[in-house]
């Protein structure tokens, strides 16, 4: 927590934002009586595998919030038998291709995960995500079998593929097509569960493509962003098509001697990552309900503000690179309607063009890249440069004293209280 | 539809490449009308004239039996004489109404430019076809460009005669006069390391072909059903980029990387730009240096060409990038044979 406020030291809008945060926003309203213990259980779940989507989901509106939470356990399981190595590929491949099944046999559980799958404890007690899934709504439970039947197939054919396992993914095409089925599937799943819910437009549902690029945009931004985590395990996600422009492996971008290379390779993946943006914001234009709306827009601008980050970064190499977790805060309050998100992105866009430069080989391209996002912006918002945003810079002058003295009393408090304090620590880990 | 083509400064940059298209697409009939005549070829008729002569325009399209007709022809956007400007631009431009209507011709495209709707100042941003004609232009080249191109709006509808307007923006390509010059002075000026600006503000082009493709487009859409009949298009390349990053992308092709860049705030180009203008008043030269400089390179200057796509079904055909590579080329031989 507190280095979360060193790390911000500079940027004291975040500052004030980590605050706002964490003294001043309301929790999530809803309460489950006790004695529904199955989704208890179910929540207790979502907070433990998942940083990022817990508390998203849990502030989304009653109507959709369990649906989605279940969906979101569902593939966390699919996904977490597709990660484990230690499944041979005899046992692995029917239990994806048949996990939509599963979801009807009341009791399932899996004990089978090797020791050091992180959410084996989800598959242990997998009878409670299904009993809440068969409480769901008939057409939710549809749509989540459907999708788990498409995703698990999918992986299924990746785990049997051997040259896939082998040189990893090969074309743009094959780049695309493998974040259609780990994530593109997964937005066009929540599309159709906001349209039954009646939260959203029927139309929505049927915007697959949109729905599709809001995965792909952030599964690249993943997979660009984990380059080094991915290659330790062996896990080779950039295209062939785009690193072998530059290097003879995948591997020897991180070498000592293929800096500029690597950099050059970066930009070229960063760059059809951000092709995908249009599409992201013509999607959350298209969002009615305001809780959804800050789940959909939430990871998205979280994603620009690493590809911003990861541009021309050469730690990206060498370290995980993350953005400050006030810079997050600051975002997840900001996502509140179309203006202020496309403000962000038009603001991380400026940043890409700052560091973009004549003798990067995609230089143009990243350059028109950028301009289809204003361009986008004035088109479809064509009021957004009288829009006034949060204005946080005129209260920033008034409000500096009072939050360094505010952070000065709590850096105290809490080195007199940090032997005690370890909870209070991981209470802000979002977006970890 | 079998037409009979006319073209109207079809020796000039943009005409050549609209003559070109035509007779790549296997167009059997086609005259060019030129104060000049640069391009010899055995299947199109040539007629040299003055546009500010009636009898030498309507000679020609009598002559030739014209039912098309595209009018590209402009003197060059820094000419000197204001006077010019008003003989072609718009004497020249009512002799070619007059002559279509006279000769029925059934099509009249009439290449205008964006700058119809700069004031000078003003920022562009996204700018589409319902901005209206700035009270005062901004200098006589875009105040006879938007007059010619009202005459022609006007005579839509008059016996017969369909007309459209295009407005490209900042058309550039190999040879052409203006741009790809330009830009290459700044290199050879050794002013490349300089930035006025933030370098935020984003800007159209047109490569010369997309723009020629337009033109090609507006004839063969051009009807009242389509929407197109005495209506103006914002022609671009569809992908404004900030103003500086095509400057630097042309000069790397020459290989030529600014080392570091000196970046001034635009008020700071404004009081230097002044200067440089009072000092040239006194001296009496041409001032290098002038706040319009500072506002042409630190404004936004795009257009939202929608209007182009689904009325015309413009699409570019060459995109920002590979046109700029394209037209470095002949200049990148041209430096090379030098140095043999």
């Amino acid at each position: 927590m507190a280095s979360s406020f060193l790390q911000s030291i500079f940027h004291p809008n975040e500052i004030v934002a980590l605050i706002q945060y964490k003294f001043f926003r309301p929790p999530p309203i809803h309460v489950i009586p006790p004695e529904q213990k199955t989704k208890i259980r179910c929540y207790e779940f979502l907070n433990e595998t998942s940083r990022s989507f817990a508390s998203v989901i849990q502030e989304l509106d009653d109507g959709i919030r369990d649906a989605i939470c279940i969906f979101y356990l569902v593939l966390r399981g699919l996904d977490t038998i597709e990660d484990d190595m230690s499944i041979l590929i005899e046992k692995k491949e029917p239990l994806l291709r048949n996990f939509h099944k599963t979801l009807y046999k009341k009791g399932w559980t899996f004990d089978e995960s090797g020791p050091n799958e992180k959410d084996r404890q989800l598959l242990v007690e997998f009878n409670v995500v299904i009993e809440e899934f068969l409480r769901l709504e008939r057409q939710f439970q549809d749509v989540i079998v459907d999708i788990t039947n498409k995703m698990g197939n999918g992986m299924a054919d990746y785990a049997k593929d051997a040259a896939h396992n082998k040189y990893g993914v090969m074309t743009n095409k094959d780049f695309d097509l493998y974040c259609h089925y780990v994530a593109g599937l997964v937005g066009i799943g929540l599309s159709s569960l906001f349209s039954i819910s009646g939260l959203e437009k029927p139309e929505l549902a049927n915007d697959t493509e949109l729905s599709n690029s809001m995965g792909l945009f952030l599964q690249k931004t993943n997979i660009i962003r984990d380059y080094l985590d991915d290659l330790s395990g062996n896990r080779r996600f950039w295209p062939k098509e785009i690193w072998s422009i530059y290097v003879a492996d995948l591997a020897d971008l991180k070498k000592p001697g293929y800096e500029t290379k690597a950099i050059n390779c970066l930009s070229t993946i960063i760059l059809n990552a951000l092709q995908h943006i249009p599409d992201c914001l013509t999607y959350l234009n298209k969002i009615q309900n305001r809780s959804i709306f800050s789940f959909c827009a939430i990871p998205q601008v979280m994603a620009i503000a690493t590809l911003a980050l990861l541009f021309k970064n050469y730690n990206v190499y060498t370290s995980v690179v993350k953005i400050r977790k006030g810079e997050t805060v600051k975002l997840i309050l900001k996502c509140t309607d179309i203006y202020e998100v496309a403000n962000i992105f038009r603001y991380y866009t400026r940043v890409i063009i700052q560091k973009n430069d004549s003798k990067d080989p995609n230089f143009m391209k990243i350059s028109m890249a950028c301009g289809k996002v204003e361009q986008w912006c004035q088109t479809n918002l064509p009021d957004i440069d009288s829009y006034s945003p949060q204005q946080d810079n005129d209260i920033m002058i008034f409000l500096i004293g009072f939050i360094l003295s505010a952070f000065a009393a709590y850096l105290l408090h809490y080195v007199n209280q940090e032997h005690l304090d370890y909870q209070g620590r991981e209470s802000l880990d979002v977006f970890d | 539809m079998v037409e009979n083509y006319l073209i109207i400064g079809g020796d000039g940059f943009v005409g050549r490449w609209i003559v070109e298209m035509l007779i790549k697409r296997g167009e059997t009939s086609i005259t060019v009308f030129d104060i000049v005549q640069r391009y010899f070829d055995k299947e199109i008729k040539h007629y040299q004239g003055d546009l500010s002569n009636y009898d030498d325009i309507n000679e020609c399209i009598k002559k030739e039996n014209i039912t098309a007709v595209i009018h590209t022809a402009s003197p060059p956007h820094d000419g000197k004489s204001e006077e010019l400007f008003w003989k072609v631009n718009v004497e020249g431009t009512k002799n070619v109404i007059e002559a279509c209507i006279n000769n029925g011709v059934k099509k009249l495209v009439y290449t205008s430019s964006s700058s119809v709707v700069y004031d000078g100042y003003s920022e562009l941003i996204n700018t589409d076809e319902t901005a209206p004609y700035p009270e005062k232009h901004m200098n006589v080249y875009n105040e006879t460009k938007a007059a010619g191109e009202k005459l022609v709006l006007e005579a839509n509808g008059r016996n017969g005669l369909l007309t459209c307007a295009l407005r490209p923006c900042g058309i550039f390509g190999p040879n052409d006069r203006q741009a790809i010059p330009g830009f290459i002075k700044v290199m050879e000026l050794g002013q490349t390391k300089y930035q006025i600006g933030n370098n935020e503000n984003f800007v159209d082009w047109t490569y010369v072909e997309n723009c020629a493709y337009a033109h090609v487009l507006a004839v063969d859409k051009l009807s009242v059903e389509n929407q197109t009949a005495g209506e103006a298009f914002f022609i671009t390349n569809g992908t404004p980029v900030p103003f500086w990053d095509l400057c630097r992308f042309i000069w790397a092709q020459f290989n030529h990387y600014p080392p570091y860049i000196l970046k001034f705030p635009s008020s700071f180009g404004f009081i230097i730009a002044s200067f440089a203008e009072l000092a040239s008043f006194v001296t009496g030269k041409e001032p290098g240096f002038t706040r319009f400089r500072v506002r042409f390179t630190t404004t936004n200057r795009y257009f939202n060409i929608n209007k182009a796509r689904n009325r015309l079904g413009y699409e570019p055909l060459v995109d920002l990038e590979e046109g700029a590579r394209r037209a470095c080329q002949p200049v990148i031989d041209s430096f090379n044979n030098q140095r043999k």
